[in-house]
């Protein structure tokens, strides 16, 4: 009886030790040094916001791979994070290692450049000023749209639920604050308050707010809301998967946002600059602009946008230009509107 | 086997007797505890077995799942050693200052996990206190494994120093002093007395402390930089693909991590657990 119970304990530790063994080794065994693919990869730390994540992963970075190995015979590892522009803005401001960030505005690389972490302007070096897709702000309704949503004014109305990014962390929300009053301002030139009137309306009826626009349509799948403000692209993608559980609302006026590269070039060691300019050129090459405009972004080169026939018309497209850049939109619109003014009113 | 051999007329009546509070505790947990548990294997599936073993093939999980026990294996390894030699000088000597010390070695479970993330950045980072003299000779702990480890070392210190220092306190001293008459030095004596009369301590806290490590959040997102093959823990890697709405990858992962704590505290709890009936 003794005996037994002996040879029960130790079967209990060795299958205790063997488990954990198991795991030790399942935990290792990549960097265990067995003779396997000699010669290392080549690395590029990216950094992107959220939306970007799909379409680099997927499309673009196994595309480059392919284009760099053909060229140069050397294998490219990518390293990447998404999360909302400002979130990943303030990492690099903290010192992440990333080589390439792809930012969803043009002031959160502004930001960048005033923390010191890239030099000024020196994205607007890159082609097309550092823009390198766009797509424009969209109105996403439940099925059938049963609140009769039809343009940014609908969403004003009483008893419509609204899903909005958080603009503290989202550069996706700071583009809708700027769509929703740019179209009260546009729709009706002769009022000059229309635009606040608008945005107060609309923020009225805001129910919950997210950090990144990724985690705003987390939300309304989860059934938040009657209306989600958002990147065309976003639900683009999702249609062309079937997994757009949604309508899409054009608004007749909205905002195209565009996407700024940033190269940050104090990470980037002298032997690894060949393979970053050639990754950042890839960027707008044919071959990448088609694959954005395949999962939905539109591209910077209008002639390759008929093949995407999933985009819809927007009679009065604009862009943040049109409200002098985005220092001035930030400073007058969103902070001084909707921040010191909206905000205040609707008692948030 | 023990149960069956003992089943008498008096341990049926205690069976039945349990049966009310038992269910009653099943009922109470079930909403709180059983049913969210639940959720995660049910949407983990929901796309059927080929969609689950899928979601955890990808290199991204993979590498996201042996990073996180890789990690939560070395803080287990390292706060056992350091919480049992806090918890060995809290609880043997005297000194001025020991109650603060006492009380600061067990903040960490009070601090908000993020807030330790960030006071690490604003030590250890590129433009941190410490790290800004550290980044001209090229050692940056922030954003790479080391710094994950840092913070989960801070994060977990109190398990194993909660586990062990009230053992300590409460074993009699008689021992020790016998050990000491006998001519032990101090190492003999913690050697040979008071680690085995420690083992079981040592374990519960090595497993709670490797518990806590495989499921930290909050302090790791931050000062992983959250690189995807490089920095991501499974938490983390969770939190990413739920945020980008593939529910459920991130449940299959979710899942993973479930079963693995389960197996380690089924496992290690029979090793270690009911010594009573075991020295009988």
């Amino acid at each position: 009886m003794v005996k037994r119970q002996l040879l029960v304990r130790r079967l209990r530790e060795l299958s205790t030790l063997g488990l954990l063994g198991a795991m030790g080794l399942y935990a290792v065994w990549p960097w265990l040094p067995l003779p396997q693919q000699a010669n290392r990869p080549r690395t590029i730390i990216f950094y992107g916001f959220s939306i970007l994540g799909d379409v680099m992963d997927n499309a673009v970075f196994p595309a480059f791979q392919e284009t760099w190995y053909k060229q140069t015979g050397e294998r490219v590892e990518f390293i990447s994070s998404f999360a909302g522009s400002g979130t990943i803005t303030n990492q690099l401001i903290m010192g992440v290692p990333a080589d390439v960030a792809v930012l969803s505005l043009e002031l959160d690389a502004q930001r960048l450049s005033a923390a010191g972490v890239i030099d000024s302007d020196s994205w607007h070096q890159l082609p097309h000023k550092g823009v390198v897709n766009r797509t424009p702000f969209i109105i996403v309704a439940r099925p059938g749209n049963p609140k009769q949503l039809r343009d940014f004014e609908s969403l004003a109305q009483p008893g419509v639920g609204v899903v909005h990014p958080d603009p503290l962390t989202s550069g996706g929300a700071n583009w809708a604050i700027i769509a929703e009053y740019g179209a009260g301002t546009r729709q009706q030139r002769d009022q000059p308050e229309a635009g606040k009137d608008l945005l107060r309306g609309i923020w009225r009826n805001v129910v919950a707010q997210a950090a990144s626009a990724r985690a705003a349509r987390t939300q309304f799948e989860n059934g938040f809301g009657d209306a989600l403000i958002t990147y065309e692209q976003e639900a683009l993608w999702d249609r062309s998967r079937g997994q757009l559980d949604a309508e899409i609302v054009y608004p007749r006026s909205t905002i195209l946002s565009e996407h700024t590269v940033v190269v940050i070039d104090r990470n980037i060691d002298p032997d690894e600059r060949a393979l970053i300019d050639g990754f950042v050129a890839f960027l707008w090459s044919d071959e990448a602009q088609r694959l954005f405009v395949e999962r939905g972004f539109r591209s910077v080169d209008e002639r390759l946008n008929e093949h995407n026939p999933g985009f819809g018309a927007i009679a009065d497209p604009f862009l943040i230009e049109d409200f002098g850049g985005w220092t001035q939109a930030k400073r007058e619109i969103v902070d001084g509107i909707w921040k010191n003014q909206v905000l205040k009113e609707v008692g948030r | 086997m023990r149960a069956v051999a003992l089943e008498t007329p008096r341990r049926r009546s205690e069976r039945s007797a349990a049966l009310i509070p038992v269910s009653m505790l099943v009922l109470v947990l079930l909403p709180l505890l059983l049913l969210p548990l639940a959720a995660v294997f049910i949407f983990a599936f929901r796309g059927g077995v080929s969609a689950f073993v899928n979601a955890l093939r990808t290199p991204d999980a993979q590498f996201a799942l042996r990073f996180s026990l890789l990690v939560a294996f070395a803080t287990a390894v390292i706060n056992a050693i350091l919480g049992t030699f806090a918890a060995y000088v809290l609880s043997k000597y005297r000194f001025p200052g020991e109650r603060p010390l006492g009380i600061v070695v067990n903040l960490p479970v009070a601090i908000p996990t993020v807030v330790v993330g960030t006071s690490l950045l604003l030590l250890w980072g590129p433009i941190g206190l410490l790290g800004r003299w550290l980044e001209p000779w090229g050692l940056q702990p922030m954003f790479t494994p080391v710094g994950v480890l840092l913070a989960h070392l801070f994060v977990t210190f109190p398990y194993m120093l909660g586990t062990l220092k009230p053992l300590l306190d409460e074993l009699e001293t008689t021992y020790e002093e016998a050990a000491y008459t006998i001519g032990a030095n101090r190492w003999q004596t913690f050697r040979y007395v008071l680690l085995p009369a420690l083992r079981g301590g040592l374990f519960t806290g090595a497993l709670l402390t490797f518990a806590h490590s495989l499921g930290e959040f909050g302090a790791t997102v931050l000062v992983s930089g959250n690189l995807r093959l490089r920095t991501q823990t499974a938490p983390l890697y969770i939190f990413a693909q739920f945020e980008a709405g593939n529910i459920a990858t991130a449940n299959a992962i979710a899942a993973v991590l479930a079963i693995l704590s389960f197996l380690i505290f089924f496992f290690l709890l029979r090793y270690t657990g009911k010594p009573n009936e075991r020295r009988h």
